[in-house]
This record gives C-alpha cells, sequence and structure tokens, in this order.
C-alpha cells in the first residue's frame, strides 16, 4: 500500500523505508553491545533480554519515525524513556518511590470518569489511549493500526532474510 | 436601523452563519426599498434559483391585505394558529404604511414560494423557509423601531417556555407534515400571522423558534430518506428534538465518529460488521493480534539476524531507497552460511527436544501446546505444505539448511514467506483453538485457523 487516502493522508512507503533503516542500524548496535557486555549470563536469559531489546528496539524506532506529530507515538517515547530510567533506577538503588513517581508523571493531568466504556479495552491497547476521547481515539488507532503492519511487514522480511 | 442591528445579530447566532449573507443582501434591499429581483449578488444560489424561478406573473388579487390571506390559510386547518393572537398594532398610520409597503412584497415572496414549493421540488425549501422568515421578522423590526423592546432576541428567549412553542412543536411532529412543500406551507401561513402587526416579544421569540424548527424539521425527512438535502446546512435535527446547539454538537460528533469507524474499517481486515460495538471488538482484536506479532518476531529473531544485519546495513545507506531489503539479500546470503551451520544444529537438536514435548502437550490439551510452541516461536503445519514450502523456498537459502529441516516443526523465521503463515502461528496461540480444517494432514499435525 502506498499512499492512504483518509483521515491521515501519510505516506506508507515512505514510513516502511525510515523505519527499516532505523530498525536495521538499532539492531546492529544490539549486536555489537551484546558482543561486548554477554557471557556472564545463562543462554535462556541472554535470549530473553534480546527478545525485550529487539521489541523495544522496533518500538523506539517506529515511535521516532512517526515523530511526535501522534499523540501515540509521543505517549510510547515516553514510556520507554521513562521504563529505562526505571530499569536504570532499580538497578542502581532499588527506590520504589522513585517508579512510583515516574508512574505518576505518566498518567496525564485530565482526568477523565467514564462509566466502563466499550473502548476501554482500546485505551489500553494503544499507547497513550487514556486521556483521548473516543473521536481522537479512533483517528489514533488507525494509524497506530497503519504503523503496526508495517512494522510487521519489515519484521518478518529482515526475519525472512537473515534467520535460520 | 440600531436597535433592529441587534435583533439581527440574535437571529443570525441561532441560524447558521451561511445564512447571514443572504440576510444582509435583504437588509440592504430593505433600506434601499428596491425590487427583490436584482437580489441576485448573494451567495445563495437558492435563493436567486427560487426568485428567478417564480413565475413573474403572480397571482396579485390573491394577495390583498395581509389579512385576508391569513384568515384562508387558517380555515386550511392548523389549529395552532388559533393559539396566536393576532393582535393590531396600535401603531401609528405612518408604521403601519410603511409595514404593509414592506409587508406587501414578504407575503407575495411568501405566497410564491409556496406556489413553488407545491409545484416543484422541495429541496431547499427550509432554506427557502429560512429566509422567507428571516425577511418578515426583518420587516417587523425595522418597522417596529419604536416600540419597546425589551430585550435582545437571544437564545434563551426564545426558550422561555411559551405554551404556544409548545404548541406549534407539538403541531409539526404531529405528522400534518407529509412533504416538505406541506411544511413550508404551514411556516408560510405561521409567519403570515404574526405579519399583521407587532407581536410582543413573547411571540417574537416563539415565532423565531418555531420557524427555526420548523426549518429543521424538513429537513430530517430528507436526510432520514437518505441523501441529505443541503450538506452545507449544518442546523439538522431529527424530528422531535430541539434545535439547541447541545444536539448539533452530538451531531456533528456523532457524525466524525462514525467517518472515524468506517476509516478504520477499511483498515482492519474481515470487517464487514454492520454493527458498531462488534466493530470495536474487532479493532481491538486486531490490535492485540498486531502487536502480538511483533513480539513473536521480535523472538524468532535471535542468534544470526543480528549477526547478518551489517552487510544490509552497507547496501541500504548506499541506496537510494526502495525495496532495500531484497537488494542487500545477496550480500546477506554470504555471511549466513558462517554461522547459518551453526545455528541450524542447535537449532535441530533443540527442535527435537521441542517436539517431543509439543507431542506430549498434545495428549493433554491442544491449546497449551499452541501456547508452547508460540513462547518458542513456532509453528504447526501439515507437512506436504511444509514440502511445498521448503521446495519453493530453497533456492534462496543454502542447501545446508534445507536438509534440517523438521518436517514437523519449522522455526518461524524460515519456512513461511508470507507473513500468512505466521499469522496461523500467532492466530492458533491467540486463540488456542483448533479448528481442525487446516486442510489435508497427513500426521496428527494441522493447522489451527481461528
Amino acid at each position: 500500500m502506498t499512499t492512504k487516502h483518509g483521515i491521515g493522508t501519510t505516506h506508507t512507503r515512505s514510513i516502511k523505508n525510515r523505519f527499516a533503516r532505523r530498525f536495521l542500524r538499532s539492531l546492529l548496535k544490539m549486536k555489537r553491545s551484546n558482543r561486548l557486555g554477554t557471557g556472564f549470563q545463562s543462554d535462556e536469559e541472554i535470549r530473553k533480554r534480546n527478545t525485550q531489546r529487539i521489541k523495544t528496539a522496533a518500538d523506539r524506532s517506529m515511535a521516532r519515525v512517526v515523530g511526535p506529530r501522534k499523540i501515540w507515538s509521543r505517549a510510547l517515547l515516553f514510556k520507554l524513556r521513562n521504563r529505562a530510567r526505571i530499569q536504570v533506577g532499580l538497578r542502581k538503588r532499588c527506590l520504589v518511590s522513585k517508579k512510583k513517581k515516574v508512574l505518576r508523571k505518566e498518567k496525564k493531568v485530565q482526568v477523565i470518569s467514564r462509566e466502563p466504556n466499550r473502548a476501554d479495552n482500546l485505551r489500553k491497547l494503544v499507547p497513550g489511549g487514556d486521556s483521548m476521547d473516543i473521536c481522537c481515539l479512533l483517528e489514533e488507532t488507525a494509524h497506530y493500526i497503519k504503523c503496526l503492519a508495517t512494522q510487521v511487514k519489515v519484521m518478518q522480511s529482515i526475519a525472512d532474510l537473515y534467520s535460520t | 436601523m440600531q436597535p433592529c442591528s441587534r435583533e439581527m445579530q440574535g437571529i443570525n447566532s441561532l441560524l447558521n452563519p451561511s445564512s447571514q449573507i443572504p440576510l444582509q443582501d435583504l437588509q440592504n434591499q430593505q433600506i434601499q426599498n428596491s425590487h427583490f429581483d436584482p437580489n441576485s449578488s448573494s451567495n445563495d444560489d437558492f435563493l436567486e434559483q427560487m426568485l428567478s424561478a417564480i413565475p413573474p406573473s403572480c397571482s396579485w388579487p390573491d394577495l390583498k391585505s395581509p389579512w385576508d390571506l391569513s384568515m384562508p390559510i387558517n380555515s386550511n386547518g392548523n389549529g395552532n394558529s388559533a393559539a396566536k393572537p393576532r393582535d393590531l398594532p396600535d401603531e401609528t398610520d405612518n408604521t403601519n404604511v410603511g409595514f404593509h409597503n414592506n409587508f406587501d412584497e414578504s407575503v407575495i415572496l411568501a405566497s410564491k414560494l409556496r406556489q413553488h414549493q407545491i409545484s416543484g421540488g422541495g429541496s431547499g425549501a427550509a432554506a427557502a423557509a429560512a429566509k422567507m422568515m428571516l425577511h418578515p421578522q426583518f420587516l417587523m423590526a425595522s418597522a417596529r423601531g419604536g416600540l419597546p423592546q425589551n430585550d435582545v432576541i437571544d437564545v434563551s428567549s426564545f426558550k422561555g417556555g411559551d405554551g404556544s412553542i409548545q404548541e406549534l412543536f407539538n403541531g409539526f411532529g404531529a405528522g400534518s407534515m407529509n412533504g416538505t412543500g406541506q411544511a413550508s406551507s404551514q411556516s408560510m401561513q405561521h409567519f403570515n400571522h404574526p405579519q399583521g402587526g407587532a407581536m410582543p416579544a413573547q411571540n417574537f421569540g416563539a415565532q423565531v423558534a418555531a420557524t427555526t424548527a420548523l426549518m429543521n424539521q424538513p429537513q430530517p425527512s430528507g436526510s432520514n430518506g437518505g441523501a441529505p438535502a443541503q450538506p452545507r446546512q449544518r442546523v439538522r435535527a431529527r424530528r422531535g428534538q430541539a434545535t439547541d446547539p447541545h444536539s448539533i454538537a452530538e451531531r456533528l460528533r456523532r457524525e466524525r465518529i462514525a467517518e472515524r469507524m468506517k476509516a478504520l474499517q477499511e483498515l482492519v481486515p474481515n470487517a464487514n460488521k454492520a454493527d458498531k460495538a462488534s466493530m470495536l471488538d474487532e479493532i481491538i482484536d486486531y490490535v492485540k493480534f498486531l502487536q502480538l506479532q511483533v513480539k513473536v518476531l521480535s523472538m524468532s529473531r535471535l542468534g544470526g539476524g543480528a549477526a547478518a544485519v551489517a552487510p544490509l546495513v552497507a547496501d541500504m545507506s548506499s541506496e537510494a531507497g526502495g525495496d532495500c531489503i531484497q537488494a542487500g539479500a545477496k550480500g546477506g546470503s554470504l555471511a549466513r552460511p558462517s554461522n547459518g551451520s551453526q545455528t541450524a544444529r542447535t537449532n535441530d537438536s533443540s527442535l527435537t527436544v521441542t517436539e517431543h514435548q509439543v507431542a506430549k502437550l498434545m495428549e493433554e490439551d491442544m491449546g497449551s501446546a499452541m501456547q508452547y510452541l508460540q513462547g518458542k516461536g513456532l509453528c504447526l503445519m501439515p507437512i506436504s505444505l511444509a514440502t511445498a514450502i521448503s521446495t519453493a523456498t530453497c533456492h534462496s537459502r543454502s542447501p545446508a539448511i534445507n536438509n534440517h529441516h523438521h518436517p514437523l516443526l519449522q522455526p518461524n523465521g524460515e519456512g513461511p514467506t508470507s507473513p500468512s503463515m505466521s499469522v496461523l502461528t500467532v492466530q492458533s496461540a491467540t486463540m488456542g483453538n483448533v479448528g481442525g480444517d487446516g486442510g489435508a494432514a497427513k500426521d496428527a499435525a494441522s493447522v489451527s485457523k481461528p
């Protein structure tokens, strides 16, 4: 799919290319750091860590490609950054209070109290969906689905070519 | 015209901004007290069209005086008209005469419009009704320059519940409107009555409410029928609903949501659900599925994947764009056999172990077997399909790897070249059920579909 005419007309092909490049670069970086800093962990742990890293690398590169123009990309970047900060904090000092502070910061100021809506599950799935009304939520979901689909396509083609 | 301008602003605040332009044109026209025909400078095409379409030879003798006009109309059987007090104004003769001069033209226009509607199509009937409504009200306003007008006609004033308002609404909703033509004819009747004189402020407000309601109500009969008459007209409400801005805003919001849902429907596969709730469920499932797919893909690409990225990145940086990934395949395949054999062997041993485990699990519970597979990033497929895929893709892979193809289990990254295969994997994992309709399966292996 090339250009999608609709509410958000973004060029999917350019998103795909930009994401592919960024993702591959991040994979390369990960490979280098793997070579340097492993050996003290078992294979299973290494694999798990790599899984997590690949996933976060994919998400972060996707969010960066989309940029701060969309609510979900901003929320995703924020979450990833805070997660790294939390992990670093836990490793160094194990301060639980700091984690709480960071988590509280993630919640937006706008307090929306509604009765349990049908779209609550959707809000949980889409990053940053808590602070959006239904209208924006649907728009963001459309863009998010498009980006997820391109992400899957790129990752799938990379996997087809390079894994064994 | 100072006291009238405020009223005009009030009326304008009620109505569509697009109708302000013809209003101003009418205003200018009134000031000049010229004939209606040169009023083609307005942006509203329908007004022109209406005016030009009205046969020049109008039935003048019908319109002797406002009272004569209203009497036969009243006898046509609108009970609400009786509720409206037709008080003759206690005005000076000057204003009355001046009023009559202006009034004749409006009455002429009103009757012409009625005839026009009864004869022809009333697609813009409500718009025409709006203009007609604006006009005599403006007349009244201009005539009533000296009358004590307590407040500006703002939104609150016409909500001040008169009994007449309720009657009007009831009358409109009662279904005497079989068509737009009739509705507008009723509207003609209704504001022909107040033209008789200076209505008190309340009735003026009631009339504004009535005509705005009336203007709205012919619309939904068109909009309910199918295509909306004038897509420009924003003041549109269903029958029986008040025309307050809240319901209008709600309707706009609903339209926007429907628009977005339609766009989502194109993105999500299998989205032929007419129901909004089930559509939402589909969307949620699809988003969950895509996220799961990303997770699975990131699991399956450990080991040799990251190692072989280097030549690809080098190639990509040198190329302009397009299908860079395929272009890098040649460079990548060179790097692969070096570590391919190692990983293949490790995969093979792990595969046999996994196979035994899966066979054990399958005896107990298919769902857990699927979940176990998903955790490993593997999928089940029929042997025939596996062999077909391996023969189809063997040309791009080193032959050493093909020998290690396990008939039963295949790692996710190697076998499926199309997303559909991994779709099956992930979907089977998510759904956790074995459909059993995977096709011809020689062994117990079957491709599960949701």
